[in-house]
């Protein structure tokens, strides 16, 4: 395939058919004008041609008894009055010995008659002529030259009409090309200006305008189905990205943000308190006796319970606050900056209460999750992701065996 | 109606008119006939005359028939018009009775009255009627030849020309440029 560099000139379209128009209309000028030109010439030359016969044979009679009579002054002014008809260059009455009794010539003016003789000699090479007789007898002859000047002027008008013609058909053909060019070259340019804007701002939504050219329309119905086409796969395309990045940083089964998304909150919300000065908490839970749940009642159990408790976990928190599932039974929240210590112990209370609801099973029994919870406050606990987390292990897992003594009293339902 | 108004059509004719080599001949004729400059020329003007003249029935041979002293007429013999008929030349006496027979009358110096004896009787009979001295035109000729230094002029009598009973060709009317 054949690359253009973009700085390299191209011709636009419309300088394309400018182009060609004015060389077809020149075309069609010249070759008009000149076929006019020579075949009016052509034509003119063979009617003066007849003319000039005609004039010879009339002087042939008028001028006979002058010559019978060897008048040379009747004769010269019997040619001299033909001669001033337009369109003859010379007039000689000659004897039959060739001698000239008399002749007229064209009076020329200086200027032209050097074109002028030279067209004379090319126009008209041989002289009209007719023989004056004398019952059957040749008492002399008649030779008349043409005289090219009318000729010329036809010639030099036609020329200049040509011209005209020729200007004329120039600024119509700029016109022309304009036209072609709003016609034309507006709905191409419509398609390029589309086909630019959704390469560089991505605009799959932009349309190509109806054309008014059937070809052209054709392609602009064909491109906008192109278009719709790229819309729909740049949708898919955008869906299926963001659904991936959804699952990178959310837990599959629960729907509640992953370890990574969980590392991500904790560092924005550090980074946040740092800024306000306020603090937060980060609340570490895992469900109590899992593994027995998911030994006696099986593995679909294990993770009814899993998304049972996602679910109270979500309802009980508020809406600034983040839930995440850890991995294996082991959730977390992040609670937004809080007043006191009072919110973060209302949020305990509302998840107690929520899981003391039972869940259902698959089997279609019901059953009740317990949690433990450990508490981290920043900064009063760590000011580090790694020390939070820690510290609010810690707290939970001595929650725990703080549950397990109690429990030992009797109250462990799991 | 064309009155008595003579119109004077005048043909200018110059006396070398003829080609080098009858021009020759004819002064060598002219030289051995007599040492009038103007002959020759009246005899080709009288010959282009009776040439564009035509008669009803057409005269075989032409009789020219001279009235009268003419000083120039000596070339008028042995003239042959184009078609080949012959001009003969004879002298008749000024009588009116003398015309019959003749179908040119070229008119030399007669008085006054003498010569319109001539061209009344001659008229309407188909006579071409040539004077070759009468500068006041009285003698009611058709043709009045006009000698000028050097060349020789006719004026028309267009009256007479219409009253003749011939025709003359009007491309004779046409050399002359009125006068």
């Amino acid at each position: 395939m054949q690359r253009v560099s973009p700085n390299q000139a191209l011709p636009t379209l419309s300088q394309l058919l400018a182009r060609v128009h004015l060389r077809l209309i020149l075309f069609s000028v010249v070759l008009a004008a000149l076929s006019l030109l020579v075949s009016g010439t052509i034509v003119i030359r063979n009617y003066a041609s007849r003319n000039l016969d005609l004039v010879a044979k009339t002087v042939a009679y008028t001028v006979e008894p002058a010559v019978v009579f060897g008048d040379k002054q009747a004769v010269a002014e019997g040619i001299a009055s033909v001669g001033a008809v337009n369109g003859i260059d010379r007039v000689a009455v000659l004897d039959p010995q060739g001698q000239v009794l008399a002749e007229w010539r064209h009076p020329h003016g200086d200027f032209h008659s050097r074109i002028e003789d030279a067209a004379n000699r090319f126009i008209w090479p041989k002289p009209a002529v007719a023989t004056i007789s004398r019952n059957d007898t040749a008492i002399g002859r008649i030779e008349i030259y043409g005289n090219s000047e009318g000729i010329l002027r036809y010639a030099l008008s036609g020329l200049i009409i040509s011209l005209s013609c020729l200007g004329l058909t120039v600024i119509a053909t700029r016109i022309l090309a304009r036209r072609l060019q709003q016609d034309v070259i507006a709905p191409l340019d419509h398609v390029a200006e589309v086909a630019h804007a959704v390469r560089s701002d991505r605009a799959f939504e932009r349309r190509v305008p109806s054309s008014g050219i059937a070809e052209i329309d054709r392609f602009g119905r064909d491109f906008n189905a192109l278009l719709a086409e790229l819309q729909g796969w740049h949708a898919g395309l955008t869906s299926e990205n963001a659904e991936l990045a959804r699952r990178a940083t959310h837990d599959a089964l629960t729907g509640l943000g992953n370890r990574v998304l969980f590392e991500q909150t904790l560092a924005d919300a550090i980074g946040q308190s740092v800024r306000s000065g306020q603090s937060f908490a980060v609340l570490y839970f895992d469900i109590d006796s899992f593994k027995q749940i998911n030994d006696r009642h099986g593995h679909e159990c294990g993770d009814s319970a899993l998304i049972a408790v996602a679910e109270r976990l979500r309802q009980s928190i508020r809406q600034a606050d983040h839930a995440f599932r850890l991995g294996g039974d082991e959730f977390a929240v992040v609670l937004a900056a809080f007043a006191d210590q009072a919110s973060i112990s209302a949020v305990l209370e509302r998840v107690d209460r929520a899981m003391a609801q039972p869940y259902r099973l698959p089997t279609g029994a019901s059953a009740n999750a317990s949690l433990s919870a450990g508490v981290a406050v920043y900064p009063d606990d760590g000011v580090s992701p790694q020390d939070l987390l820690r510290r609010a292990d810690a707290n939970m897992y001595q929650a725990k065996k703080d549950r397990a003594l109690s429990g030992a009293k009797g109250k462990n339902h799991a | 109606m064309i009155r008595v108004a003579t119109i004077i059509f005048a043909a200018m004719l110059a006396s070398f008119a003829a080609p080098p080599a009858v021009a020759a001949e004819e002064s060598l004729v002219l030289a051995a006939a007599s040492g009038d400059p103007y002959a020759p020329a009246v005899g080709r003007m009288v010959q282009s005359m009776v040439e564009y003249t035509r008669w009803t029935s057409p005269p075989n041979p032409v009789e020219l028939c001279i009235s009268g002293p003419a000083d120039h007429a000596s070339r008028l013999d042995g003239l042959r018009l184009s078609d080949g008929r012959a001009i003969v030349r004879r002298s008749i006496s000024a009588s009116p009775l003398a015309l019959a027979g003749c179908d040119v009358l070229y008119l030399g110096r007669l008085p006054a009255s003498a010569a319109r004896g001539l061209t009344d009787a001659a008229r309407g009979k188909g006579v071409l009627t040539i004077a070759e001295s009468d500068p006041d035109g009285r003698s009611q000729a058709m043709f009045v030849l006009v000698f000028r230094p050097g060349a020789l002029t006719f004026r028309l009598n267009i009256d007479a020309v219409s009253r003749s009973g011939l025709r003359v060709d009007p491309r004779v009317l046409r050399l002359a440029q009125g006068g």
